[in-house]
């Protein structure tokens, strides 16, 4: 966290109300995503109860198990919920469009659009890439085989899950992370991953403080938890009751009972789940208002050409992804989730000042006033070519933390690229050598107004293509989702299903 | 009983102290730092019966829906049966475990008699005598009961299995419901399993040395048996809780030394609800946050997971503008300072900061530049 | 799959050779005890030949195939050892007709010491609680039959892990061959208890984790780890078998005794 988000939330504190953050989206919030809330028993992600779904207000479908020991029923709700899934996907199949032939790729069709899913909060996220882990494996044939409908959808849940861990992208996200992105309350993360309670913050009831919306929603009985674990109180007192009426029902071989005691269940979970429902639908309007940068809509293409390929992959019959050997990779994925964690921030800051002030507090960027300028400067190559390397200085009061030599683009001249020649500090403020590398033309043609004029307020930050330029991570860790090489071919057992 | 257990008790009150299990014990280590807690858990206060009383009653935890409760249970149950076959066969296949030993004594009651002297003197009797004569020692002990001395009182204890014959050292076997999938689970519940068993070989280790025993023989790797991945196969983890077991350790002999916290107590304070002849509390609930207040807490919002007077000292924490109420990365990030006012006047440059807060101070009044400037420019 | 009857018979020819050896040599108090036996096991057949019960209504009202004490009666006998209700619910669910559901048997024990009490001997048999060789008191959970030998129904240290092999070889033995050709293949039921033994008894399962069992195989991977605990583990069972003849009344060696004092402090249970 940031120290100009700490500020934002310590004012939030005092005030008892959300303070803005980052006024911008950075990720495209689609016309008609899939909002998924699963119920499970007790957090128990092997046994879920329930899932609200829905692509809008009004159409909203709740699948539920009675008995959610029963291996049957259990099956029957993850079809229900393949179907709803899969036809979701398909629905977003129909548009394509064509992408010309470039100097490195040929022409190529891409889908138009992408699914987009939902979920309420983290905890959902890493359900449904549970979900995804427990399912795609599963075996339409042998012993106790399921409908190929439910391995599909544990092959799709992994893959948005997959994708959910890549910085910016947008095809799985779930509502508290998103909305921590744009508005600080002024209680811990720890009671921010409850969606009731930062809706409270940012937009409490009409005579009440954020803080004091926010403490009512602590009450299960008033305000049920978004799950995916269900509410102890809510368990003992009514679920459980309930599905041991329906034991009772099925033992004494009454159709009639079961299926008013699976009718009753359903209508308890539904009470639990429909303020959920009308809280993201709150959530995702107060993200809608927020305009959108030309980044999101570039890494929405981004995530097109991932759905894209993957959806050929399964096409083509694709195998399910292999498990991960997380001992081994654990490290380079770090590595690689903190470049591209970094590449994003930094992209971000060049659209979104919030961003580039917060990266000015954790000195990660910095602006200033120019003080001196040497345009016509130039030097010579090892080759003996002149060429043209203008400088020029700024002066700041930020704590700037960048290496000299490091590569740097200011949000105004994008087609620049400037690098840090020298930064000598005095006291707080520092006299930052700048170099430009790139955008300032030759000796015998200099593009006009490379270099700032004098007295001009700039700001800097590090040029994102840093990350991705140097050091590729090895092809064969590149999630496959992101153009890494397709799948091992590898038969893997379908593990011992629960009796 | 020594002048500090005679303090504790009418610091508790009238009611009998609460008992303590491994779980409790290993929240013991949850927030040491916190004195309201180690005075209540070393007096055996009910700390859930005293937040509902002034106002601030939990919800109860995951753990307590009667779904988890079966699940545990009958995941507890299907690894015990058939004279514990699932633990033989783990045993045997990661710790080489000889095939002669498949001997299972249960200790969950003695001949019929549950009550807990009993059972305890009985399972006390079999570990000695296994500790003593390996070589007619059993090899798997069903709900073994074990005393461990926690502040001023003895709290029994009942780990799921302990295993001997592994190299002739005593394993405990902690039998868990929550799932390892590929290799891993969730940290929290991994943590509070380790802490537990640190719990159980604390007593362990104590059994042994009380009869000048080496405590060598406890072994201090943990067996976790639980479900693996998405079927109900029992598969065994490992863990090493040296760390635990110092931890614990050290909290404990920290209760020992309750007297410092006691001392700087006021005289006659104490937490009882005084209840009358029909049971009901007759102690005021703001008499009784009066005498809260008078003990000092550290609260941080990891409390609301782990203690049941979280709600009332998060309340305390906020009136007093403590930083603490907005988490451990905002405060850890404004290092030195612990007041949300002072944060924001030395921001504002309201406040002239002291030479230790000077750096902080500038950092603050430079991001409130930005801020200011950033809201002059958007609406 | 032995008939009760033949059972019973087997057993009292059985008391009956030993009484003569027992005679033979002048044993006095073994004679005693041996006669005491017999005369039960006699009462038993009795009970046996005269025609059976009226069927037991069950908790809802509705009338059951057969007794709930009938169906575990019958799942014990084919597996010979004292069982968990589980794994004797799982028997039956696997070898007979109608569903024995594990809470029937809840209430089970209590009902058949009261009933024996209230009328010894009326019954062919009872359901009876294995005994503790240590203290001769009812083992928590599991259940024999009446009629099977002391020794038979007593649990020793190693009888849990011993009284598992036997189950895996009597289950292994009742269910048809599993792997052979033109056979009908086995219920799911069935291959769902076999898998339970093969993956917990060495040399007993097939070598990936979705093959074939072998009935076969599984019986002679148990009987080959039995032969390593059987001897310890009888001898353990025949110590206790003999206090329990000196110490206890007939309703005590049915259903175990309780224990009211400290162990070690010389107080003998009553």
């Amino acid at each position: 966290m940031t120290l100009l988000t700490s500020l934002a939330r310590l004012e939030a504190a005092a005030s008892g109300r959300a303070r803005p953050l980052s006024q911008v989206r950075h990720r495209r919030l689609a016309g008609q995503p899939l909002v998924i809330i699963p119920l499970t028993l007790a957090g128990d992600p092997d046994t879920p109860v329930a899932a609200m779904t829905g692509t809008s207000r009004a159409d909203q479908h709740l699948l539920a198990v009675p008995q959610p020991r029963d291996r049957d029923l259990r099956l029957g709700f993850l079809t229900g919920l393949a179907q709803i899934v899969l036809g979701y996907i398909a629905s977003r199949q129909h548009a394509t469009e064509v992408l010309p032939a470039t100097r490195n790729h040929e022409e190529r069709r891409r889908y138009a659009d992408a699914p987009q899913i939902l979920v309420p909060n983290r905890a959902a996220r890493d359900y449904l890439g549970l979900l995804g882990r427990s399912t795609r494996f599963q075996r339409t044939d042998g012993p106790f085989p399921v409908d190929p409908a439910v391995p599909a959808l544990g092959k799709w849940l992994t893959f948005f899950a997959d994708s959910a861990d890549q910085p910016g992208s947008a095809l799985l996200a779930d509502l508290t992370s998103l909305l921590a992105e744009h508005w600080a309350s002024g209680q811990s993360p720890l009671e921010d991953a409850s969606l009731a309670a930062q809706l409270a913050w940012i937009d409490p009831p009409p005579g009440m403080t954020g803080l004091q919306a926010a403490l009512a929603t602590e009450d299960p009985l008033r305000c049920p938890p978004a799950g995916p674990a269900t509410d102890p109180g809510f368990d003992q007192a009514i679920l459980e009751p309930l599905v041991r009426n329906y034991d009772r029902a099925a033992q004494a071989g009454s159709q009639a009972g079961t299926d008013r005691a699976a009718a009753e269940i359903t209508s308890a979970l539904r009470g639990q789940l429909e303020p959920t429902w009308n809280a993201v639908g709150d959530a995702m309007s107060l993200l809608r208002a927020l305009p959108e940068t030309a980044g999101a809509a570039r890494r929405w293409a981004t995530d097109r050409d991932s759905f894209t390929r993957f959806s050929s992959y399964i096409g083509d019959g694709g195998l399910p992804q292999p498990r991960r050997d997380h001992a081994a990779t654990a490290a380079a994925r770090l590595d690689r989730l903190e470049r591209a964690q970094a590449a994003y921030d930094a992209e971000r800051a060049l659209e979104d000042p919030f961003i580039l002030a917060e990266l000015r507090t954790a000195g990660e960027a910095f602006a200033g006033e120019v003080v001196s300028a040497q345009p016509s400067r130039t030097t010579t190559t090892t080759a003996g070519r002149t060429i043209l390397r203008p400088r020029f200085t700024v002066r700041t009061d930020d704590p700037v933390r960048i290496e000299p030599g490091r590569v740097l683009i200011c949000p105004t001249r994008p087609g620049q690229r400037i690098r840090i020649a020298d930064l000598p500090r005095t006291g707080t403020d520092a006299e930052v050598v700048l170099e430009v590398i790139q955008g300032m033309g030759t000796p015998a043609k200099p593009k006009p107004g490379a270099v700032p004029p004098l007295g001009e307020l700039v700001s800097y930050t590090i040029d994102p293509g840093y990350w991705a330029q140097r050091d590729f991570p090895p092809v064969d860790q590149t999630p496959w989702t992101h153009g890494g090489p397709p799948v091992r071919q590898r038969a893997d057992q379908a593990e011992e299903p629960q009796s | 009983m020594t002048s500090a257990d005679s303090r504790l008790d009418r610091l508790r009150g009238s009611t009998p102290p609460l008992s303590h299990t491994a779980r409790t014990v290993a929240a013991l280590t949850a927030n040491p730092g916190c004195a309201r807690r180690a005075l209540m858990d070393a007096a055996g206060a009910d700390k859930a019966v005293i937040a509902a009383h002034v106002g601030f009653p939990q919800a109860s935890g995951a753990s307590q829906s009667p779904f988890a409760l079966a699940r545990g249970a009958i995941f507890e149950t299907q690894v015990k049966t058939g004279g514990g076959a699932d633990l033989i066969r783990l045993l045997r296949d990661r710790l080489r475990l000889a095939l002669p030993e498949v001997s299972y004594s249960d200790l969950e009651s003695v001949g019929g008699n549950t009550d807990r002297d009993v059972r305890y003197q009985r399972t006390r009797a079999l570990l000695l005598r296994a500790a003593r004569h390996p070589d007619q020692a059993g090899t798997l002990y069903d709900h073994p009961l074990l005393k461990l001395q926690v502040g001023g009182h003895l709290a029994y204890l009942e780990p799921d299995v302990v295993a001997f014959q592994i190299g002739g050292k005593f394993h405990v076997i902690e039998i868990k419901s929550f799932a390892v999938i590929d290799g891993q689970a969730d940290e929290e519940s991994v943590a509070a399993a380790a802490m537990q068993a640190a719990a159980y070989i604390l007593a362990l280790q104590d059994l042994l040395t009380a009869e000048s025993l080496p405590t060598g023989a406890v072994s201090t790797d943990a067996i976790l048996v639980t479900p693996e991945n998405f079927s109900r196969q029992a598969t065994a983890t490992f863990i090493d809780v040296r760390k635990q077991v110092s931890t614990l350790r050290r909290q404990l002999a920290r209760m020992t030394r309750i007297d410092l916290l006691l001392d700087a107590l006021p005289a006659g304070l104490t937490f009882d609800l005084a209840p009358e002849p029909d049971g009901n509390p007759s102690r005021s609930p703001g008499d009784l946050a009066g005498a809260l207040e008078a003990v000092p807490a550290r609260y941080q919002p990891r409390c609301l997971q782990t203690c049941e007077l979280a709600g009332f000292c998060r309340d305390e924490a906020r009136a007093a503008g403590a930083l603490t109420v907005l988490g451990s990365v905002v405060r850890d990030d404004l290092g030195g300072l612990d007041s949300i006012s002072t944060a924001l006047a030395l921001a504002s440059g309201s406040r002239e900061p002291s030479a230790d807060q000077a750096d902080i101070a500038r950092a603050l009044r430079h991001a409130r530049n930005l801020s200011n400037t950033l809201s002059g420019g958007a609406a | 799959m032995q008939e009760p009857l033949d059972a019973l018979e087997n057993r009292i020819a059985e008391l009956r050779r030993a009484i003569r050896s027992a005679l033979a040599a002048g044993e006095d108090e073994r004679l005693r005890d041996l006669r005491a036996e017999l005369r039960r096991a006699e009462r038993s057949w009795e009970a046996l030949v005269t025609p059976p019960d009226r069927p037991e209504e069950d908790r809802q009202g509705l009338a059951s195939l057969l007794p709930a004490r009938e169906q575990v009666h019958q799942a014990l006998t084919l597996l010979g050892t004292p069982a968990a209700p589980k794994l004797i619910s799982a028997v039956h669910e696997a070898f007979f007709a109608g569903r024995l559901a594990p809470s029937r048997l809840a209430s089970l024990r209590r009902d058949e010491e009261r009933s024996y009490r209230a009328a010894p001997g009326a019954r062919p048999y009872y359901l009876c609680p294995a005994l503790m060789s240590d203290l001769l008191s009812p083992a928590r959970a599991l259940l024999c039959v009446s009629t099977w030998a002391l020794e038979q129904r007593i649990t020793g240290p190693l009888s849990p892990r011993v009284d598992f092999l036997t189950a895996a070889i009597r289950i292994a033995q009742a269910a048809p061959s599993l792997s052979g050709p033109g056979t009908a293949s086995p219920s799911a039921a069935v291959e769902r208890l076999l898998r339970r033994f093969a993956m917990n008894i060495p040399g007993a399962g097939p070598a990936d984790p979705g093959g074939n069992l072998s009935s076969e195989a599984i019986a002679a991977a148990a009987q080959a780890e039995l032969d390593i605990h059987s001897a310890q583990d009888q001898d353990d069972r025949a110590q206790a078998a003999r206090r329990a003849r000196q110490q206890l009344s007939d309703a005590e060696q049915l259903f175990g005794t309780r224990l009211t004092a400290i162990p070690g402090t010389g107080t003998a249970p009553r």
